[in-house]
C-alpha cells in the first residue's frame, strides 16, 4: 500500500483506489479525504449521493449504509483521516479490515514524512549557519581594507574570527541572551563594513534577560533575514533594530526593519517552511523554538508589503531542563 | 613572586612564526609588560625558562612534541613558578587550562582588550602571592559607602547605593544620583578601587557605572556601546565592554536583576 505514502489525496490514491477493489472484488469503490475530495474506481454510482454520504460519515465519524453504498471512516493517527466508500454487497468485516489496510498506509506515510522534515531541518539548521554570500563579501571588504585601513581591517578580521568561531560552535543546544546578542553584533559590524551608510543599526537589550537560556543561532538567521530581505534589496538606507526585555516571565526579543515588507500571507507561507530555498533560517528558527518551548513559542512576523518586517522571539525566561 | 619594578617579564610561546609575531607585539605594547622573549617551540621554551626568570608565560596548546598542556604541567613543579596564560585556537581546551591552573586563556586571534583582561589577572594573581590577604582589602567592601559632599558651604552626605553613575571631572568626580549631581574633589580610578566590590565597574577611561543601575545595552552604527540609566547614557569603550557584558550576565545569573520593583 505504498501508493498511500502521501496521503488520501496524494498522486498514489486513485492506483491505491483500484487496487483494492480488485481485492475486495466489488463493481466500485472510492477514497476520500477530510476535505470530502474523492478518487473512484470501478463502477461510477451517483456522485451526489456518494458526497453526502462522504460528508455525513466525516461529521459524525461512523459507518454508513445508502445502498448500495456503503461507507466506513479511516481512523489514522489520533482522529479521523478519510472515507472508504464501496459500491455494491460487502461483508461489514471486509469493509472493516479494508479501512484498518488504508489507515495503516496512510499513517506509514505521514510518520516517514515526518522522520524526513526532522532530517532535512538539521541539515538546514546547519547549513543556514553560514551564508557564503556574507563571507565572501566580508573577506572582499577585509581584503580591500587591508591597503587603505589596516586597523579597521585587522579589527574586521577579528570580527570575523568571532563570527565563524560562534557558528562553528558545537557545544551544546543551548547558550545566553548574552552571547546571542554579542553574535548578532558582531555580525552586524561585519555587515556596516559591507553595506557601509546603508545599514544603520539599532540594538537594545535590557540585562535582566541576558542569562537567560536560548538555543544556539536563534538571532543570527532572523538578523540576516532582515538585511538580506529587508535592506539589501532596496536603494537607500535601511535601519535594523534588535531589542531584548523582559515581559513578565517571559524573554522578547524583537528583530525590525524597515525594508521593503512582504504580503503577510507569503510570510505565512514562509513559515509554514513553503517559501523556498532563500528562506529557510526563518522556518528553521521557528521550528526549533516550538520543539523546545512548545507550539505557543513559535516566532511571530508582521509584515506587509512596504511596511517592513518585525519578527517576535518569545522565550520562557525560566524553562526547566533548558540550561545553557 | 612579586612583578619586576620595570614591568612584567613575559615569555610568549607559539609555534607559529607569524602568531607568535603577533602576541609579541600585543605583549609589547601592553603597560603592564616590561620586556617580552619569544620561543618558537616548547623546547626552547624550557630552556629559556631554566636560564631566566619570568613572571607570566603565554602559552599556545597545540605545538609538535610537547604540546601546551604538558609544558604547563612541568612548569608547575617548580618551586616559583611563573602565572600561566594559555593561548588556544580551541573552547574545549579552557576546561583542561584551568585545571592545571591557568590564570586565563586566551582564544586567537588574539585581541588586546582581551589580553589586558589577561594581563589584569596575571598582576592581581602575581600580588595575591605576596600579600594574601591586607587589613586595607578586607575593610575595602564598606570603605566610602557614604561621602560627604559640599553643597553652598554646607556638608551633605551621598550614599553609595543612591549613585547611577560616576564621572570623572579633572580632580573630580561627578556622582549622579536621582537628587542630582554631586561634586566631590577625588580621583576616579580612586573611587573605582574603593567601590569595585560593591558593584561599580569602570566602562570607560571616565566613567564609573553601577550594574545594578544598568537599564539597558545599547549600541548603534558606529558600532560605540552605551550603559543606558534612568539618569543618561553612560558611554563603554570597547576596552571595557566584555568585562561589562560578563559581569551584567553574572549579575542577571545572580539574580540581582529579578526585583520586579525595579522600573525601567
Amino acid at each position: 500500500m505504498n501508493d498511500l505514502k502521501d496521503g488520501l489525496s496524494g498522486p498514489g490514491a486513485r492506483r491505491a483506489a483500484r487496487r483494492l477493489r480488485r481485492l475486495l472484488n466489488t463493481p466500485g469503490l472510492g477514497l476520500a479525504d477530510l476535505s470530502g475530495n474523492l478518487v473512484w474506481s470501478g463502477h461510477s454510482p451517483d456522485s451526489d449521493a456518494v458526497a453526502t454520504l462522504v460528508d455525513h460519515v466525516l461529521r459524525g465519524e461512523t459507518a454508513k449504509d445508502l445502498p448500495p453504498l456503503t461507507a466506513t471512516p479511516i481512523y489514522a493517527g489520533d482522529g479521523v483521516a478519510g472515507v472508504l466508500v464501496v459500491a455494491g454487497p460487502i461483508r461489514r468485516s471486509a469493509l472493516r479490515e479494508a479501512a484498518s489496510w488504508v489507515a495503516d498506509a496512510v499513517e506509514r506515510g505521514r510518520l516517514e514524512a515526518s522522520a524526513d522534515r526532522a532530517e532535512q531541518a538539521e541539515l538546514r539548521a546547519l547549513r543556514a549557519e553560514i551564508s557564503p554570500h556574507f563571507v565572501y563579501n566580508a573577506l572582499t571588504v577585509i581584503a580591500s581594507l587591508m591597503r587603505s585601513d589596516p586597523d579597521q581591517a585587522s579589527e574586521l578580521m577579528l570580527d570575523f574570527a568571532d563570527y565563524t568561531r560562534y557558528s562553528l560552535a558545537r557545544r551544546g543546544d543551548y547558550t545566553t541572551v548574552s552571547d546571542e546578542f554579542h553574535a548578532i553584533e558582531t555580525y552586524l559590524a561585519l555587515q556596516r563594513a559591507v553595506l557601509g551608510d546603508r545599514l544603520r543599526v539599532q540594538v537594545r537589550v535590557a540585562p535582566e534577560v541576558l542569562g537567560v537560556a536560548i538555543p544556539y543561532l536563534v538571532l543570527q538567521p532572523l538578523v540576516e533575514n532582515a538585511v538580506r530581505h529587508g535592506i539589501e534589496p532596496r536603494a537607500g538606507a535601511g535601519l535594523i533594530q534588535v531589542t531584548g526585555e523582559a515581559e513578565g516571565n517571559d524573554c522578547v526579543i524583537s528583530i525590525e526593519d524597515d525594508g521593503v515588507g512582504m504580503d503577510p500571507e507569503r510570510a505565512r507561507e514562509i513559515l509554514a517552511g513553503r517559501g523556498g530555498s532563500d528562506s529557510v533560517g526563518l522556518a528553521n528558527v521557528d521550528r526549533r523554538l516550538r520543539h523546545v518551548y512548545g507550539p505557543w513559542y513559535g516566532l511571530v512576523v508582521e509584515t506587509a508589503v512596504d511596511a517592513g518586517t518585525r519578527v517576535i522571539v518569545r522565550v520562557p525566561r525560566f524553562q526547566p531542563g533548558v540550561m545553557p | 613572586m612579586l612583578p619586576s619594578p620595570r614591568g612584567l617579564r613575559v615569555l610568549a610561546v607559539d609555534d607559529v612564526p607569524l602568531a607568535l609575531t603577533e602576541l609579541c607585539r600585543l605583549l609589547r605594547a601592553a603597560p603592564e609588560v616590561g620586556e617580552v622573549v619569544a620561543a618558537d617551540d616548547p623546547i626552547s621554551a624550557l630552556r629559556n625558562i631554566q636560564a631566566d626568570r619570568f613572571d607570566a608565560v603565554f602559552l599556545d596548546i597545540s605545538m609538535p612534541g610537547l604540546d601546551g598542556v604538558e609544558l604547563a604541567n612541568l612548569l608547575s613543579k617548580l618551586s616559583d613558578p611563573p602565572v600561566i596564560v594559555f593561548v588556544t585556537a580551541h573552547e574545549e581546551h579552557a576546561v583542561t587550562a584551568y585545571g592545571i591552573g591557568a590564570v586565563d586563556y586566551l582564544l586567537k586571534p588574539v585581541r588586546a582588550e582581551r589580553l589586558a583582561m589577561a594581563l589584569t589577572k596575571v598582576v592581581r594573581m602575581l600580588s595575591a602571592g605576596t600579600a594574601p590577604v591586607t587589613p586595607h582589602r578586607v575593610r575595602r567592601p564598606d570603605a566610602m559607602a557614604v561621602l560627604p559632599v559640599e553643597t553652598a558651604g554646607r556638608t551633605r552626605y551621598v550614599r553609595r547605593s543612591d549613585v547611577r553613575f560616576v564621572e570623572a571631572n579633572g580632580d573630580y568626580v561627578r556622582l549622579h544620583t536621582p537628587e542630582g549631581v554631586h561634586l566631590v574633589r577625588m580621583p576616579i580610578s580612586r573611587l573605582e578601587e574603593y567601590w569595585a566590590d560593591s558593584g561599580f565597574l569602570r566602562v570607560h577611561r571616565g566613567y564609573l557605572v553601577a550594574l545594578s543601575a544598568i537599564r539597558e545595552l545599547r549600541s548603534d552604527s558606529s558600532g560605540g556601546l552605551l550603559a543606558h540609566t534612568d539618569l543618561g547614557d553612560v558611554p563603554v569603550s570597547r576596552r571595557h565592554a566584555r568585562e561589562l557584558r560578563e559581569q551584567l550576565l553574572h549579575a542577571a545569573q545572580t539574580g540581582m536583576f529579578d526585583d520586579p520593583t525595579r522600573g525601567a
